[in-house]
């Protein structure tokens, strides 16, 4: 019960978004607007090798013969994005090489203190490695050292390219090519940085891996782009979350996220996103367009997505499991929670090509307000994929009569000895629930903030520790003021 | 629309000049970027030159082909290539039925098909009920071309009065060997409290094409119950909307598809729910042999207003062989919250441990696996509450295994 205690009392304390405020650091910006000037500015900034360049200007100039295939299939509205009224590159000013963390500007990390996400303390506590990514530049990288001994790679990843560009080169745009769609070619052209991640043959990754992105600068979009390679019998986690700061124009964040598991290994992927999801009036607010695709490359790996979606005004996002390896294994656990004007299309895609590959997708959607919350999911078996399973099932909740939940799932089969199925539901909050819990001296909110808790419970349960108890007290900080 | 989203296709073109009024989809067909028709390309119908089947009349039809059945108690009603045949059909309808062959009539589709149905039919059947103890229909269209492939676009409106209760039966067919496109649109109104029993079977020729389009409205109180079977043809495609219209209506849309060969056959349902209290419930069961292609999208949309909806929806599938692709896309789109709405969809194969049992107990592997299909696909069938039609449908899907060699065992 100390959990519901908690989410109750969080629903309580916070009455507007608690993260919305603006750190005051000069920033080193690019010119406005988007041109191959500006892509070869970005990469200048980073030194980049030759090659990124070559590979980020095959990038924009595929992206400029694309500009009628903006992805429109999706059940959300919004202006027209202009592509050339965005900032393009942010960096906080340092004054000289960082050392350790006393180096840091206090005021960034005073930003993290007020997201909960102490470095030092985590650092001596939660035993989670932090790399810290402000804006589009990594301030930040604790437990390094430690990792480093084991062999693992944690760097931002302008870092990488410059330290393991055999690595980078080998396996970036593997998953997602760069041709792959519209806000992953741009993302491949003016990606700024993100979090490189390699774990070496047979390790267990001892601790969980962690990136706090946020969106600081006003006007910028944040590309950022993760690569995670976990080689033969290696497991690692990796933790994500999101928190970005009150705006009134909407902000675009086009992320772009690979992973790579080899033969036997697993990778877990867990997503806090909590951006600004805009006001009431759906003034403001992050457009969160990301590509995320994992591949099980090697037989008997495993890829398991979780994902908390309760920010954003747009959410766009399908994390996907391509299942190549023999009896691969796919995982999808998502809660999205919608309230006000937020719109949210989120799904996955599990493709089957390995023989015995099995995925299981569970999906809660919680829609209150005016908002609206779509499942869109597609599992396909290739006919290689013998005795492939997969299980599906969505359910939705609806609360208030304003909103909207949908569904929408593609299965396409062509092998007969593949099972799969799938299950949806949509209901609204049961009256007994509720009037069993305000019966017990529970408010409406209180009531509510349980009920769906309970709800998302085989999702949150996927979640590491750290993760499920701020997950839990969002969830019930989401619906604030749409209940009753 | 954008030009990824069409196909030109010169036959729409030229009917659409008849048409006077501009469409969209002007001279196109939907292309395979188009959601709704993504799992059924149109391209070898785009590329087939059909001719106006009134322009290939050198082919009469005198008698209904083989395979129609009788059925007693009902008046016929056939069509040749779209256009009402007296001389083959019954005189009498019973009191309260009205025929009549009018000018055409408007439709509330706009899909690209309706819309092409619109441009080219020349004259529409109404049927018209009203009052107790109506006889059943039995409709019976009859695809024919000549030497040249062959298109006609049967456009029928049936409308039932007040209270009135309606039964009937399509059966949709072909001469053998003859390429035809058979483009049916049919518009059907129940009024309050009425009450149609409507119970279509498409076994067209193997080279055929059949794309129809069905617009069902229910006004308060009024039920529909339907069965749709498909049976084979090139290309077939059964679109069915529902709009629920008043309080207290009700559907039960039901369906089943066992293909062969390279038959393509897509079930696209849509229970349009824009007022409260109505109930709505589909059970689709598909069996798929060769190297046949089986669709099933369903929506099920329900408006804002439409509070205390109860809709429900299953499609389950069978592989019978290595080649067929089954591809479904069941939908849920919701606005209003005091709603239940569920939807399930399953594919796979015949269940070993069933067929185990079955051969455990002495029987030969052939016959068990004809009884297990039979058994999965009669779970849809039951759903028909008439028992002659249920006798019927049953006996047509026993042909069809008949007819396969599904019997032959495999690993």
């Amino acid at each position: 019960m100390a959990a519901t205690r908690e989410t109750a009392a969080a629903v309580r304390d916070v009455e507007q978004y608690k993260y919305g405020f603006v750190t005051d650091i000069e920033s080193d910006m690019a010119p406005l607007g988007l041109n191959e000037g500006i892509i070869r500015f970005i990469s200048a900034k980073k030194g980049e090798p030759e090659w990124m360049l070559e590979w980020r200007l095959k990038a924009y100039r595929y992206w400029l013969t694309l500009a009628d295939e903006e992805p429109g299939w999706a059940k959300l509205r919004f202006p027209k994005i202009d592509y050339q009224a965005s900032y393009y590159y942010a960096a906080p000013k340092r004054k000289a090489a960082l050392t350790s963390l006393d180096e840091v500007d206090p005021k960034l990390l005073e930003t993290y203190k007020k997201l909960g996400i102490p470095l030092l303390e985590q650092q001596i506590l939660a035993g989670v490695a932090v790399d810290a990514v402000f804006d589009s530049v990594s301030v930040a990288t604790t437990y390094k050292k430690k990792l480093e001994q084991l062999g693992v790679i944690f760097a931002p990843f302008s870092e990488a390219v410059h330290k393991h560009p055999e690595l980078v080169k080998k396996y970036l745009g593997s998953v997602v090519p760069y041709s792959d769609n519209f806000y992953a070619t741009l993302n491949s052209a003016v990606f700024t940085d993100g979090s490189f991640v390699y774990i070496p043959k047979g390790l267990r990754c001892p601790m969980e891996l962690s990136t706090y992105f946020r969106i600081n600068e006003k006007n910028t979009g944040q590309f950022e782009r993760t690569l995670i390679i976990a080689d033969e019998g290696s497991y690692v986690s990796y933790l994500e979350g999101c928190t970005a700061p009150q705006r009134d124009e909407n902000q675009l964040h086009a992320a772009v996220v690979e992973l790579v598991a080899l033969d036997d290994a697993e990778i877990k992927y867990s997503t806090v996103q909590n951006w600004y999801p805009g006001d009431a009036d759906g003034k403001g607010g992050i457009y969160n367009f990301v590509t995320k695709r994992g591949a099980c490359r090697g037989k008997n790996s495993k890829i398991m997505w979780t994902q908390v979606e309760t920010g954003s005004a747009i959410t766009w996002k399908y994390p996907s499991c391509i299942l190549q390896g023999d009896n691969s294994v796919g995982e999808f656990y998502s809660v999205a929670i919608t309230s006000n004007r937020q719109q949210a299309d989120t799904g996955t895609k599990m493709i089957h090509l390995g023989r015995n590959t099995r995925s299981k997708i569970v999906s809660k959607g919680i829609s209150a307000g005016h908002a609206d919350n779509t499942y869109r999911g597609l599992v396909r078996i290739g006919a290689k994929a013998d005795g492939a399973r997969n299980y599906t099932q969505c359910d939705s909740l609806l609360i208030g009569s304003t909103c909207g939940a949908h569904t929408v799932p593609y299965v396409e089969n062509r092998n007969p000895t593949a099972v799969t199925e799938h299950e949806a539901t949509t209901s609204k909050i049961s009256e007994d629930q509720l009037f069993y819990c305000r019966q017990r001296g529970m408010s409406q909110e209180e009531a509510v903030s349980l009920i769906v808790n309970g709800f998302c419970r085989e999702v949150l349960q996927t979640l590491p520790m750290e993760f499920a108890v701020e997950a839990q007290k969002l969830v019930g900080i989401s619906l604030e003021g749409s209940v009753g | 629309m954008k030009p990824s989203e069409i196909i030109d296709h010169p036959f729409a073109g030229a009917y659409a000049k008849r048409l006077g009024v501009k469409t969209p989809w002007q001279g196109h067909l939907p292309g395979p970027k188009m959601e709704a028709w993504r799992f059924t390309p149109l391209r070898t119908l785009a590329n087939t030159p059909f001719v106006p089947a009134s322009a290939s009349a050198e082919v009469d039809v005198t008698e209904l082909p083989r395979g129609v059945p009788l059925i007693a108690g009902a008046a016929r009603l056939v069509l040749v290539n779209g256009a009402y045949r007296e001389d083959l059909s019954d005189a009498d309808f019973g009191p309260g039925v009205t025929i009549s062959t009018a000018e055409a009539f408007a439709s509330s589709s706009r899909s690209p098909l309706a819309l092409l149905n619109a441009a080219y039919a020349s004259a529409g059947v109404s049927i018209d009920a009203a009052g107790p103890g109506l006889r059943p229909i039995h409709l019976v269209s009859i695809g024919a071309a000549g030497a040249e492939p062959a298109a006609f676009h049967p456009r029928l409106r049936i409308t039932v009065a007040p209270g009135a209760s309606l039964t009937i039966i399509e059966s949709h067919v072909g001469l053998p060997g003859q390429t035809y496109f058979s483009n049916p649109v049919t518009e059907i109104a129940l009024a309050e409290n009425a009450n149609l029993r409507r119970y279509v079977s498409v076994a067209e020729d193997s080279e055929a094409f059949h794309l129809a389009t069905a617009t069902i409205s229910i006004a308060a109180g009024g039920s529909l119950e339907a069965f749709h079977l498909g049976l084979g043809g090139a290309l077939v495609r059964q679109d069915i909307t529902v709009r629920f219209a008043g309080r207290g209506a009700a559907a039960r849309l039901n369906g089943a598809y066992a293909l062969s060969g390279r038959s393509h056959h897509d079930f696209t349902t849509v229970m349009d729910h824009n007022v409260p209290d109505c109930r709505s419930s589909q059970v689709f069961k598909g069996v798929a042999d060769g190297d046949s292609h089986g669709v099933f999208q369903g929506r099920i949309h329900v408006a804002r207003d439409a509070q205390k909806t109860d809709a429900r929806q299953l499609h389950k599938a069978l592989f019978l062989s290595r080649g067929p692709e089954i591809d479904c896309k069941p939908e849920l789109e919701i606005y209003a919250d005091d709603v239940q709405c569920a939807h399930g969809a399953a594919t796979g194969e015949i269940d070993h441990d069933q067929l185990f049992y079955l051969m455990s107990r002495g029987i030969d592997p052939a016959t068990a696996r004809s009884l297990l299909v039979e058994g999965f696909l009669t779970e849809a069938v039951d759903e028909i509450s008439v028992p002659e039609v249920q006798a019927l449908f049953r006996d047509a899907i026993g042909a069809w295994l008949k007819s396969r060699d599904i019997a032959r065992a495999r690993p």
